[in-house]
């Protein structure tokens, strides 16, 4: 193409929008590029050391979690899917909604409260020995080790393949399944032959997030005393100070992540699970008698253990210690996370909003930019805390000749140890909640609205403010709360980045339970759990408004 | 001078599908009324685009009003060509009043001149008690009626109108269809028609040209008088 | 090109970036400007990575008594010690507090503390639980002894820890992860007494006659005998006393069902690892931080120290709980506490190489 073409046509696409939409793709690529960059690197003799005795057991473990997980996650949220949108039975409209509640306690939260509430002092096995006089056998009930993990993961990540599966079933194979159900097809076999094969890409989409949380967790695993590849992230940091060897344990398991990604690719075969809006819901088929009563039971114990159970038990440990833990330093705890996590959410739907308006374009070079800025989801958080980390001490170093001319000391870590880069973290890993929900609202809204603006003489700026702003404010808000929400619940970003004697929510519960204060862990992890609770709410209470 | 002139479009979606507009050329005066005809896929919207610089050709210039608004080296983005458009779902802002709509393009007239503008439109299109409806309280022919008013308050150079006719019952297409013509010629307006329906263009059009099908290297360039409106 | 097209949405939106980030930056900044400026409050800045209750009641009554506020920030030793170092001059830390004498050793290395002088310290605590030149001071020390089920063995079949790699103890050991400090000084102790290869040969027996994997914390092993999952467990005194006086009356039927036995009495002594307090070296209240030190290692604090965390008091006027008592008085290992961080990395690289996960 001549030059001035190309000058024409970029000069159709370029506005100042553009360029915020770049600055928020480079600003996350930069840590994970850092991060493959430190491969290139020389090692150190620390690294070595891990090497020759550490890497190969981190891998092993978290191969293992990975792969037990996965497959239980599947498991569990494809037959509740399955159970819930084809079939009718005892209280399967709360069902519908409720089985997703597991997801709102945090996996850290989830382990402690189990661990304490089946071991040897915990209520269940001292009510056998008290009132029953039954000793268990304590091997039957330890939750540890890899064994322990597993279980707490698939109970509370399972509904990320419950709810994408769920949506799927529930209106994209409607037509499917009832050809199969026509054709006299006998409910088990209408199931393994039709549903799985059909719902491949909408279980593999969900079992893979499941895996991405896995992949980056350090609350569950740290606290078992697993060694994964995330672990040894955090001490290889924090103990030793080695952020060149934290780097390479990051590049492993990048790699493992594009493995996977690569994977799921496959798996998909390219399909994607959320295709048109236009298609018939599925009509339930009745269960009834022992059927019935089964299903009610399947999800039923799905249910208290994933949820009621631990709610129950948090509660009778908050009502003990509320009186110790409600006081003025708490109420700082809970000013510091609300504070970090709005400033975090506002910059993020901010950049949403640039970023998704340019998309509508569908050109290549939108497609790019919207790609690059959410990749920090599928992006472990000790990953992007090392990435992070890395760049500011870089940034510091080379601003260390301003720092000493502004009278601050000899290389002193301005930038790296203050607020702006558990913010930047924040940003990078959770733009794509933001992001997404927005370019949802777009699209759902379409381009007309916008195009009529523009032929009645506003520029892209102006149009956005006065026709689509209005018009997708409630995907902003879902996004907003999304995304609020996510923050307040990180743990692995937030113990890694935080400046010095700042505190959130997260990171406070985790202390408490690794410094076996379990019971005064109870209450910073309900707050958590209901803020969690509240967003489920009002995305739902939201979704009934759109369909209106 | 031509309100519009038309040199050597070219425009595809991608390298791969061929070329949906080929070589294409075209002028009209002012005050024409003009309508583009063709079967679906024959790139009649996709040239109403290209005029209003919603999309961005390959090849080829577009001059409004004696400005050049894109060739090689020149686009110049839709806001600023002058030129209105009247959507095919007429995409009134749902959260608008009748009277907001109307007000909506007219940014660059000064505050004193608006009010007369808009009473002006309103009258034009015989919606004046409905200043205060939102676009969801209106019938069809009367979205389509503010769509209209909307487009022609700021004075476009042309206005491009995308299938008028077709979200409207039948009943309802013939008497619209003749109040459109005597609101334009009222009006004065220059006005560029895509349609489907032959009947449409027979209605109102000083004359019409066909679009040939997509896959044709070239296009049929038939200026066919098929009436002139009285 | 529209100028004002290209700078509305780009200022608008890096004026909210910057004003929003800035607002997060001054919160840190705020708080240095105020030190810098207003002159010497009645404070003191505590960096403490001593996580118990009693702790902040010790300093509340400090508090009660003079009147002067103490700030106190609660982190990880190794992040203290860091952060006390990078801030150097500017620090506004006036004390740092750790459990572990090799910790307290690491700090001194790192040039982070300076010496205490006050005839009131020297008298409250003894020489051999203060560092040499005082750049540290113990506050309370902990034994690392063998607990034992009531019911399955008695005091007579245990004697030292060396015995407990005897083959009588297979599948019966309980004792936590040696990511633990007090594993890692532990063993450091005999590397220090006995040479690196006894201390290989010790922790290697250790690991052959293991009831389980390491799982939980020192607690989690009491509880571990309760159930009958092993015989003995090696963990810390203060622990014992917590179970024992737990709100949870779970936890005190285990604490009763268990027995304390300290080993070495005839040999090296039983394991001791201590807390301590060190002045840093550029305090700004450096008045008041040793106010607080003195009184810290008061018979009165001593004595809250002894009765609520169930630590040894440095103090020998301290008055000890009737569980302490009732332990009766024990031969320490004597060795300089310097040398538990000396052989802290040796002791990770065997626990490493003896599969003591």
């Amino acid at each position: 193409m001549k030059a001035e073409l190309v000058k024409r046509n970029i000069k159709k696409e370029f506005n100042g929008w553009w360029m915020i939409s770049l600055v928020g793709a480079v600003v996350i690529l930069l840590p994970i590029l850092f991060i493959f960059s430190s491969i290139f690197q020389e090692p150190n003799e620390n690294w070595l050391q891990i090497q020759a005795y550490l890497l190969k057991n981190y891998v092993l473990n978290t191969f293992t979690l990975v792969a037990l997980t996965g497959i239980l996650t599947a498991f569990l949220g494809v037959t509740l899917a399955w159970l819930t949108a084809a079939y009718d039975f005892p209280l399967k409209r709360f069902f519908r909604w409720g089985l997703i509640l597991p997801l709102t306690i945090p996996t850290y939260i989830a382990i402690y409260t189990y661990r304490t509430m089946l071991g040897y002092t915990g209520v269940v096995q001292a009510t056998f020995r008290n009132h029953f006089d039954y000793r268990i056998n304590p091997e039957w009930l330890t939750v540890s080790g890899i064994p322990g993990a597993v279980f707490i993961f698939s109970l509370f990540l399972y509904p990320y393949v419950f709810m994408i599966t769920r949506a799927f079933l529930e209106s994209q194979s409607t037509s499917y399944i009832e050809s199969a159900r026509l054709l006299g097809r006998k409910p088990l076999s209408v199931f393994f032959k039709v549903v799985l094969p059909l719902s491949r890409p909408a279980i593999v989409g969900g079992t893979v997030l499941v895996i991405y949380e896995v992949l980056g967790d350090y609350g569950v695993t740290s606290y078992l005393g697993i060694h994964t590849i995330s672990t040894a992230i955090f001490q290889t940091w924090f103990r030793m100070y080695d952020v060149n060897s934290a780097m390479r344990l990051a590049a492993w398991l990048m790699v493992i992540i594009v493995g996977i990604f690569i994977l799921e690719r496959f798996l998909r075969q390219g399909r994607r699970y959320h295709l048109s809006n236009k298609s018939k819901p599925l009509a339930p088929v009745k269960l009834k008698g022992v059927s019935g009563v089964a299903a009610f039971l399947y999800c039923g114990v799905v249910f208290l253990i994933g949820f009621l159970i631990p709610l129950v038990q948090l509660i009778a440990w908050a009502i003990l210690t509320f009186d110790k833990i409600w006081d003025a330093s708490f109420l700082t705890l809970i000013n510091q996370t609300v504070y970090v996590a709005v400033i975090s959410t506002v910059i993020i739907l901010i950049l949403s909003v640039v970023v998704a308006n340019i998309t509508r374009s569908h050109s290549t070079f939108s497609f790019i930019v919207s790609k690059c800025v959410t990749t920090g989801y599928s992006i472990p958080g000790p990953i992007i805390a090392i990435g992070v980390l890395a760049i500011f001490i870089a940034l510091d170093g080379v601003l260390a000749p301003v720092y000493s001319n502004m009278g601050l000391g000899e290389a002193p870590l301005i930038l790296s140890l203050s607020l702006i880069m558990l913010i930047v973290g924040y940003f990078i890993r959770f733009m794509a909640t933001g992001f997404n929900a927005v370019e949802i609202g777009f699209e759902k809204v379409g381009t007309k609205y916008m195009e009529a603006s523009r032929m009645l003489g506003l520029g892209v700026t102006k149009t956005f403010f006065k026709v689509d702003l209005p018009l997708i404010k409630g995907s902003i808000i879902s996004g907003f709360v999304l995304t609020f929400v996510e923050i307040c619940k990180e743990l692995p970003l937030a113990l890694l980045l935080r400046p010095f004697n700042f505190e959130t929510l997260a990171t406070k519960t985790y202390q408490y339970a690794n410094d076996e204060q379990i019971y005064e862990a109870s209450i910073p992890s309900l707050l958590i759990i209901a803020i969690s609770i509240l967003s489920v709410v009002i995305i739902q209470m939201i979704g009934k408004r759109v369909k209106r | 001078m031509s309100i519009v002139e038309i040199k050597d479009l070219a425009f595809s979606f991608s390298r791969k599908e061929g070329p949906i507009i080929n070589d294409f050329s075209f002028s009209m005066e002012k005050g024409e009324i003009v309508g583009i005809l063709g079967q679906s896929g024959s790139g009649k919207s996709t040239l109403l685009r290209l005029i209003s610089g919603l999309e961005m050709p390959q090849k080829g210039t577009i001059k409004i009003a004696g400005i050049t608004v894109v060739d090689e080296g020149v686009f110049i983005h839709p806001e600023d060509r002058g030129v209105g458009m009247v959507f095919q779902d007429y995409a009134l802002f749902p959260h608008m009043t009748v009277k907001d709509n109307i007000l909506f393009g007219l940014s660059r007239v000064p505050r004193k001149e608006r009010k007369q503008r808009l009473d002006e439109m309103l009258e034009l299109v015989q919606m004046e008690s409905f200043e205060k409806r939102y676009p969801h309280e209106l019938s069809g022919g009367q979205q389509q009626r503010v769509a209209l008013a909307r487009a022609l308050a700021p004075k476009p150079n042309v206005l491009l109108m995308d299938e008028p006719f077709s979200n409207l019952d039948a009943d309802l297409k013939e008497s619209i269809r003749e109040e459109l013509g005597v609101i334009l010629k009222k009006a004065n307006m220059t006005c560029i028609m895509v349609t489907h329906d032959r009947n449409d263009a027979e209605a109102i059009c000083d004359y019409s040209i066909v679009l040939g099908k997509a896959n044709k290297a070239t296009h049929d360039l038939n200026r066919k008088p098929i009436q002139k409106i009285k | 090109m529209n100028l004002s097209k290209l700078f509305k949405p780009l200022l608008v939106g890096t004026a909210l970036t910057i004003g929003l980030a800035g607002c997060a930056g001054t919160n840190q900044s705020e708080s240095k400007g105020e030190e810098a400026s207003k002159p010497e409050k009645q404070e003191v800045n505590i960096y403490t990575a001593r996580h118990y209750e009693v702790d902040d009641e010790i300093y509340k009554k400090f508090t009660e008594d003079t009147g002067i506020k103490v700030n106190v920030v609660k982190g990880e030793a190794e992040e203290l010690i860091d952060r006390i170092k990078r801030e150097g001059e500017s620090s506004v830390a006036d004390l740092f507090v750790t459990v572990d004498g090799g910790v307290l050793a690491n700090a001194k290395q790192n040039d982070i503390l300076q010496p205490v002088t006050s005839d009131v310290i020297n008298e409250n605590v003894p020489e051999n639980l203060r560092d040499t030149d005082n750049n540290w001071i113990g506050l309370a020390t902990r034994a690392r002894i063998i607990a034992y089920s009531k019911d399955r063995v008695t005091p007579e079949e245990l004697s030292t820890y060396e015995d407990l790699t005897n083959e009588k103890w297979k599948e019966k050991l309980l004792v936590r992860s040696s990511t633990s400090l007090y594993n890692q000084s532990l063993l450091s102790s005999f590397i220090e007494l006995n040479g690196e290869k006894q201390a290989e040969e010790w922790a290697q027996g250790i690991v052959n006659n293991f009831a389980r994997q390491p799982d939980g914390g020192d607690r989690d092993q009491a509880k571990a005998i309760a159930a009958g999952i092993g015989d003995i467990a090696i963990m810390n005194t203060y622990y014992v006393g917590l179970l024992a006086n737990s709100e949870d009356p779970e936890e005190v039927k285990v604490a009763d069902s268990i027995g304390v036995f300290f080993p070495n009495q005839e040999t090296t002594g039983t394991h001791v690892n201590i807390s301590g307090i060190g002045l840093t070296k550029h305090s700004k209240n450096k008045d008041n931080a040793i106010k607080l030190i003195e009184y810290m290692t008061s018979v009165e604090a001593q004595e809250i120290i002894a009765a609520k965390n169930y630590e040894f008091p440095v103090n020998t006027n301290a008055a000890k709980p009737e569980l302490l008592k009732s332990w009766g008085e024990f031969k320490m290992q004597e060795l300089n506490f310097d040398s538990l961080g000396e052989h802290n990395q040796k002791a990770i690289e065997i626990f490493t190489k003896t599969g003591w996960k």
